[in-house]
């Protein structure tokens, strides 16, 4: 959000992008660069904002950020709501739709299981955030209900 | 893969996979960091194996011969035992254990007379409209956390109830509301979507919500307008509004109703409040969960009101139950035994300082599967195998639902069950 203030907001799909949102998006992970948004080196009026934003980025620009999700071992008691929540998990192991336990051994889409007391991330692949389209590709659940904060989903 | 249930807390999820080759468990998938614990038992330092007697004022290990004539020494020489305990152990126990203290004329009691037991004493005056896990997957559209701290007591509570899908909640967490009251910012604060509610009250002003909540009911707008216990008047229209609307509430109470010891008007006025609530709103009711912690708390209840008409304080005299008013805890302080069996239980750390003092002073028989300050200080100590891994068995859930608990391994040093233990100490009796 912090990026969208700065971009033009026009939604001239000159980038690429189907809006200057998704373009906020990329940016943050690092897939484009402040240069491809063309109005921003054509318009004077725009100049302001242009360096502004390349100050807020500094050298982290361009630089491909990686997806990660950190479970804290200290924190996590094995509750199992990441389990039920993940829609990924809800979609290829029917058990977790109703609370239960997935099989054992995980089916190769699964994302988090729960072993000896501790949640366990299997991979992360098949992420909606990886994989998703359009605003499926923002899902957070598994980090906005975990009652222990022990979930963090991070760019590095 | 075989799913067993978990006897790490009441809830007895009966989904937990464990990969054992016979000997030891190798892999638990599944379970909460308390049902870990409670499979890591098995190999714990803490297990018992071997039965001690004390001798000279010292605790040494001994053979079952000698362990268990000097049981059968302590109950023949004592007039009036006390026997506590029973939350942990299979209802087949249970029962043997009720059949003991009508043969020894004992006083018999289970934790769950400072737990829920008191909830179904009450209910026998007010009602209660109870439910089951099962239906609050698939039907519940409000839950209520009123002084129960799901998230850490009962880690997969929340799961179960909340964010589980079921047959007429296909969505899961977005259709159920969740409104949590509570004095302390517990970890389930944490879940709290937009729609939910959180009502931070005063310590020990439960009663005086209640109250206004049940006034209300009868007369509209007697809210006053600063609010009760710390609870502004906009809150709680909403969770009137809430409860007077849900198709179908579940109130789950747990420890911070439970407890008090005195306060148990707050129970009766409660339980008066969901009566009242579900006989004006035709279409929807709420009904009751009580949480409970250990994993059979709810089994005695069952089996002392099938087998004796009343699940809490009971005397035996003669073959007879007597009547009385007594409980576990005016009991021990009275000091109104000789001596004492505990099963399964610790009471010896859970009680306060001056009453432990007086449980100590008397003779124990204590029969468990690990150490505890109870078997530090008692006289006899009978170890047993584990129920739910080692001994299989009935045991009731939270909400009152009988589950049967599976044999996955042999115990070591050829350990009875609890069952099969009591079952000697009674033969023995007899033949005496």
């Amino acid at each position: 959000m912090e990026l969208y203030k700065y971009l033009p907001k026009t939604n001239c799909k000159k980038c690429g992008k189907p809006t200057c949102m998704a373009f906020a998006l990329d940016l943050l992970q690092g897939k484009v660069k402040v240069d491809d948004c063309t109005p921003f080196l054509e318009e004077a009026k725009y100049k302001k904002q242009y360096n502004e934003l390349k100050q807020l980025l500094g050298a982290e620009e361009g630089k491909k950020k990686e997806l990660r999700i950190d479970v804290d071992e200290e924190l996590c008691d094995g509750c199992g709501i990441c389990v039920t929540v993940c829609p990924v998990n809800a979609r290829y192991c029917p058990p977790t739709l109703s609370g239960k336990a997935p099989d054992y051994p995980p089916e190769k889409h699964q994302l988090f299981q729960i072993k000896a007391g501790k949640c366990e991330l299997l991979n992360i692949k098949h992420c909606r955030r990886l994989e998703a389209e359009g605003r499926e590709r923002e899902c957070r659940v598994c980090e906005t209900y975990c009652p222990r904060k022990a979930v963090k989903i991070d760019y590095v | 893969m075989e799913r067993i249930p978990c006897t790490g807390c009441s809830l007895l999820c009966d989904d937990i996979i464990v990969r054992s080759d016979g000997l030891f468990i190798d892999e638990v998938i599944g379970a909460c960091l308390k049902g870990k614990e409670r499979f890591d038992q098995l190999t714990s330092n803490n297990r018992l194996l071997n039965p001690m007697i004390r001798e000279n004022g010292v605790l040494e290990k001994s053979s079952w011969e000698d362990a268990l004539n000097k049981t059968i020494n302590i109950i023949k020489n004592s007039s009036n035992p006390l026997l506590y305990g029973f939350s942990n152990v299979n209802c087949e126990a249970q029962l043997k254990a009720i059949e003991l203290a009508r043969k020894i004329d004992g006083f018999i009691d289970s934790n769950s007379t400072i737990c829920q037991g008191k909830v179904l004493n009450m209910a026998k005056d007010t009602g209660i409209t109870l439910t089951t896990i099962t239906e609050v997957i698939n039907k519940a559209d409000l839950i209520v956390l009123w002084g129960a701290n799901a998230a850490e007591s009962i880690p997969r509570l929340l799961n179960k109830v909340l964010f589980s899908r079921g047959k007429f909640r296909m969505t899961g967490r977005e259709i159920k509301t969740l409104i949590i009251i509570d004095p302390v910012k517990i970890a389930s604060f944490n879940v709290m979507g937009v729609r939910d509610l959180a009502l931070q009250i005063q310590p020990n002003k439960d009663l005086e919500l209640i109250r206004m909540l049940k006034e209300e009911c009868c007369v509209a707008d007697s809210i006053p307008s600063e609010g009760v216990a710390g609870i502004d008047n906009y809150d709680l229209k909403r969770l009137l509004l809430h409860l007077s609307e849900a198709e179908n509430g579940v109130v789950i109470v747990g420890q911070g109703i439970l407890q008090p010891q005195s306060e148990s008007t707050i129970i009766r006025e409660l339980l008066e409040l969901i009566q009242m609530i579900n006989l004006k709103q035709q279409k929807g009711r709420i009904s009751f969960i009580m949480m409970g912690g250990h994993f059979n708390m709810a089994g005695f209840d069952h089996i002392a009101l099938s087998t004796c008409g009343k699940n809490e304080n009971l005397k035996f005299k003669n073959n007879e139950l007597v009547e009385s008013n007594d409980n576990i805890v005016s009991k021990i302080n009275k000091e109104d035994f000789d001596c004492s069996i505990i099963v399964g239980t610790d009471p010896i750390s859970h009680l306060p300082h001056n009453l432990s003092q007086k449980l100590a002073s008397k003779p124990i028989i204590a029969i468990d599967n690990r150490k505890s300050a109870t078997t530090l200080i008692a006289d006899v100590v009978l170890p047993t195998a584990i129920t739910g891994i080692e001994t299989g068995g009935i045991v009731y859930r939270l909400d009152h639902v009988p589950i049967e608990l599976k044999t996955i391994l042999k115990p070591p040093n050829n350990l009875p069950s609890d069952e099969d233990l009591l079952n000697q100490i009674l033969d023995k009796l007899n033949k005496t």
